[in-house]
């Protein structure tokens, strides 16, 4: 493995067109369920609640044909850190009295109430990273945008400025793949003229005065860029117009209206306080 | 394509492009009062097929922006069908009447599908959908992108990129397209459809504007316009304009191949006609020898390279990038190469074809996944073998290297890689001067300047006396022409051929035949990650088909020599640069008769 491929680790923000009947779905619907089964898992409860929601999320893995081991190969680079997180909980959990200690070191106490605590932060953390991959791998960041589109499109009326705002998240997904190339481009070329890069010696200032040879060509080339763009925008009629038009249309069907509910049933489901 | 309707043009318009006494300076209060365009007055008359060249910084781009309004001139006019530019009410019909396609292809995508893409312009007009989707149907149709409509742009090859680009201003249904240096970032099949399409949408009635660093590509106008220091220089037919090559060279500029090797020939081919401009012209008015000279054998190739140790040894090199991913792309596939010490290697091929991979191999960024890669003292598959310490002998120049570019002033940038190193302030400060004498850069001139200030071939200079610092073995270059004018890229050829007679191992990619011709001995063709041929100059660049199939022409010298000994001449194997063409042709039976 090289060190310099930044998109090789990334597993969460790719999209996978298997075709599958998710895929197929009508972008609001998928961008409604999506949201739901999100707030779900982020509010509910219950440790039940998540390891229905987690199952939920295999499944909808395997609907959409995404191979499982891949999805779940996404959980892997946040899990020190979410380990972490999980201990501090484990001993920071304030036992009430009802509680049984397993044992003590110092200070800090170890109650079944702690473990559970930890426990929840890993399946929540989890869950969520499931259902964003999830999302990324059946949405296409076009779908995306067209689905934003259309349900933001009444709140037009109250004088929100959509079509900019779309657009605005348009061009900055746009900008990610390109912004990675650019980045590893210039890692490299640095690397090659003898940039210590990857290695974590020396002090705090000696490391960001090894970061600078990377962060301003990243920068210039970004600003370069968006003028470019900006420029290419200006040329193509951007603006001049009072009433854009756009070339896709949506149809939402009876099978979208069925999965959209079955979602909030899901949803519902994972909130509800089991045991 | 339908031609566009013309938008209530006055009665009897000619020039749809007229230019009155254009001045524009950038508006910084007073420290930089020398305008970039000053006092031009041009006419452009519908269907024209105009070329715009002229040095870096001669305000060829700055013209260009002018044509559609994204600039305003500070003095003098500017009308688009009648229309003037600086009136808001006009914005949107000269938007909609001249198109522009710009230098980087990538820099232009707005949405992130293709065909979304196209219908920006489009619905950026408020049309109906059904009007949408017909042009940008026939817009992708036309620029052959159809099938590729789904797609997002940053799966597309440069070339790709381009012509999406180009079906974006189509679908707006211009009258007039400006391309600004659209083919300068393109490998050359990517150069040659963009060309191709211009054509043809001048024959299908458009007026097209292009600027260009490739006299070659200047030479196919039917007018061209020469920029010197924010003005015209030179107006007229290629014949005329590429006449002068004392003139030229003074306006930074070059002679196109085919009249500088038309030069040649004529002391030996006293019949060639005059005004030939392409190769294909010239290619098809050689003469036919007689039959007595015909009857000459042929001589041996000159080149006999002397078999030495490799110093670098590449063996069954495979390459995948995003392995064990869904999107798992094959880069390099058993690729062998051998290179002496001392010698200069070509790497030749279009976009995706392997060659930057291979170079990162070559210096540590990649290691080897199958295969073996040895270059000097350090075995790459050695896992403790890290490109912090092969940068000291090998040196990479990537391509556009002034992009990365980080600190202010010139002698920092190329002190940057020895400082790494630990070097300290004397032995430093001569390794800088010593590194900008190679490239011709004067120390106490240039060791303060601000990098943002200097000139494009300047900046590349730096670029690779920063690599030059390091006091590498071997050169690893990619491009290392790209985007230069051809008074810089001459320039840099010779101190790089400098350093390939002072012994430096060179190993250069290149979309430009004529660099590798100047600049290598071998050179190895790559094609979708595989080695498709690999020798001598003169043996590869023989394969004319085989190259030709995949979108690569041997240097003109090597296209003529062919042509030549086609038509019965009998010239010696091996020619592949104009001095070797000349030198053929000074020991010719029946030269000069």
């Amino acid at each position: 493995m090289s060190d310099f491929e930044f998109t090789q680790r990334m597993t969460i923000g790719q999209y996978l067109p298997t075709g599958s009947a998710l895929h197929r779905l009508d972008p609001r619907a998928r961008i409604v369920i999506y949201i739901v089964l999100l707030a779900a898992v982020t509010f509910t409860p219950g440790i039940w609640g998540l390891v229905f929601g987690l199952l939920v999320m295999c499944v909808g893995l395997l609907w959409a044909h995404i191979p499982l081991r891949y999805a779940l190969k996404g959980l892997l680079p946040p899990l020190p850190f979410l380990l972490i997180l999980a201990i501090m909980q484990v001993f920071l959990h304030p036992g009430g009295a009802a509680e049984t200690v397993f044992f003590q070191l110092g200070p800090l106490l170890v109650t079944t109430g702690g473990m559970a605590a930890g426990g929840m932060i890993l399946l929540r953390f989890a869950a969520l990273i499931l259902v964003l991959s999830l999302s990324s791998f059946t949405l296409s960041t076009s779908e995306l945008i067209l689905g934003l589109h259309r349900l933001l499109r009444p709140l037009g009326r109250i004088g929100l400025p959509v079509e900019d705002l779309v657009l605005m998240i348009q061009v900055t997904l746009r900008f990610i793949p390109f912004l990675m190339q650019a980045a590893e481009r210039i890692v490299k070329a640095q690397a090659s003229r003898g940039a210590a890069w990857g290695k974590g010696s020396g002090g705090p200032l000696r490391r960001a005065r090894h970061i600078l040879p990377m962060i301003v060509p990243l920068f210039l080339t970004s600003l370069r860029r968006a003028e470019n763009l900006a420029l290419a925008m200006d040329a193509r009629g951007y603006g001049a117009a009072t009433e854009r038009t756009s070339m896709r249309e949506l149809h939402f069907r009876a099978w979208d209206w069925l999965a959209v509910a079955v979602g909030i049933l899901l949803a519902a489901v994972i909130l509800l306080p089991m045991v | 394509m339908e031609r566009p309707a013309n938008e209530g043009d006055p009665g009897a318009m000619s020039n749809l492009i007229e230019i009155d006494n254009l001045t524009y300076s950038y508006s910084l209060s007073g420290e930089d009062d020398q305008p970039v365009l000053s006092g031009i007055s041009l006419q452009i008359a519908a269907g024209e097929l105009v070329a715009i060249i002229g040095a870096n910084g001669s305000g060829k781009t700055t013209l260009a922006r002018h044509l559609n309004g994204l600039l305003l001139p500070t003095e003098g006019q500017v009308r688009i069908a009648g229309l003037d530019t600086r009136l808001a009410e006009n914005r949107q019909t000269i938007q909609s009447t001249v198109g522009m396609v710009f230098q980087f292809p990538e820099d232009q995508m707005v949405a992130t599908v293709v065909e979304e893409d196209v219908a920006f312009g489009p619905e950026n007009l408020g049309l109906p959908l059904a009007e949408v989707r017909r042009r940008v149907e026939a817009a992708l149709r036309e620029v052959e992108m159809w099938e590729w409509r789904t797609r997002p742009p940053h799966l597309l090859s440069a070339g790709q990129m381009q012509r999406v680009a180009l079906a974006g201003v189509l679908a707006m249904r211009p009258r007039c397209i400006v391309f600004d240096e659209a083919t300068a970032m393109l490998d050359p099949a990517g150069r040659q459809m963009v060309m191709n399409m211009l054509h043809r949408l001048h024959q299908e009635g458009l007026t097209i504007l292009y600027i260009t660093h490739f006299m070659e590509e200047a030479a196919q106008a039917g007018r061209v316009i020469v920029l010197d220091q924010g003005q015209v220089a030179l107006d007229d037919s290629p014949q005329e304009v590429f006449a002068d090559a004392g003139q030229l060279e003074k306006l930074g500029l070059d002679l196109p191949p085919a009249v500088e090797a038309a030069h040649l020939l004529r002391p030996v081919f006293p019949d060639l006609p005059e005004g030939l401009l392409t190769m294909g012209a010239l290619l098809a008015s050689l003469p036919h020898a007689p039959e007595s000279v015909a009857a000459f054998g042929t001589a041996s190739e000159s080149h006999a390279q002397a078999e030495s140790a490799a110093f670098i040894e590449v063996t069954g090199l495979s390459h995948i990038y995003l392995r064990d991913t869904p999107f798992a792309h094959q880069a390099l596939r058993d690729v062998d190469l051998q290179v002496a010490e001392g010698s200069a290697q070509g790497l030749i091929g279009g976009t995706g074809s392997g060659k930057s991979t291979l170079m990162q191999h070559l210096n540590g960024l990649f290691k080897p996944q199958t295969g073996r890669v040895q270059v000097g003292r350090f075995d790459l598959n050695q896992a403790d073998v890290t490109v912090h310490q092969v940068c000291q002998s090998v040196g990479l120049v990537f391509q556009n290297p002034e992009s990365q570019f980080f600190e202010q002033y010139a002698g920092d940038e190329i002190a940057y890689g020895p400082r790494i190193q630990g070097m300290q302030k004397p032995e430093l400060r001569q390794r800088v001067q010593w590194a900008m004498d190679v490239v011709g850069l004067d120390f106490e001139a240039y060791k303060d300047r601000l990098t943002f200030t200097l000139s494009g071939g300047e900046r590349r200079k730096v670029a690779l006396a920063a690599i030059l610092s390091l006091q590498p073995e071997v050169l690893l270059l990619d491009e290392p022409t790209a985007g230069l004018d051809p008074q810089s890229r001459k320039e840099l050829i010779d101190h790089l051929q400098a350093l390939r007679t002072a012994g430096m191992t060179l190993i250069v990619s290149s979309h430009h035949m004529d660099d590798i011709a100047a600049l290598t001995g071998r050179v190895m063709v790559l094609h979708q990650g595989q080695s498709v041929l690999e020798g001598t100059l003169g043996e590869v660049f023989a394969h004319t088909e085989k190259l030709s199939a995949l979108g690569l022409a041997p240097p003109p010298a090597a296209r003529i020599a062919e042509a030549l000994r086609r038509n019965g001449w009998p010239l010696p194997a091996g020619i592949v640069d104009l001095p070797g063409l000349e030198e053929a042709l000074a020991d010719f039976p029946g030269g000069g008769q």
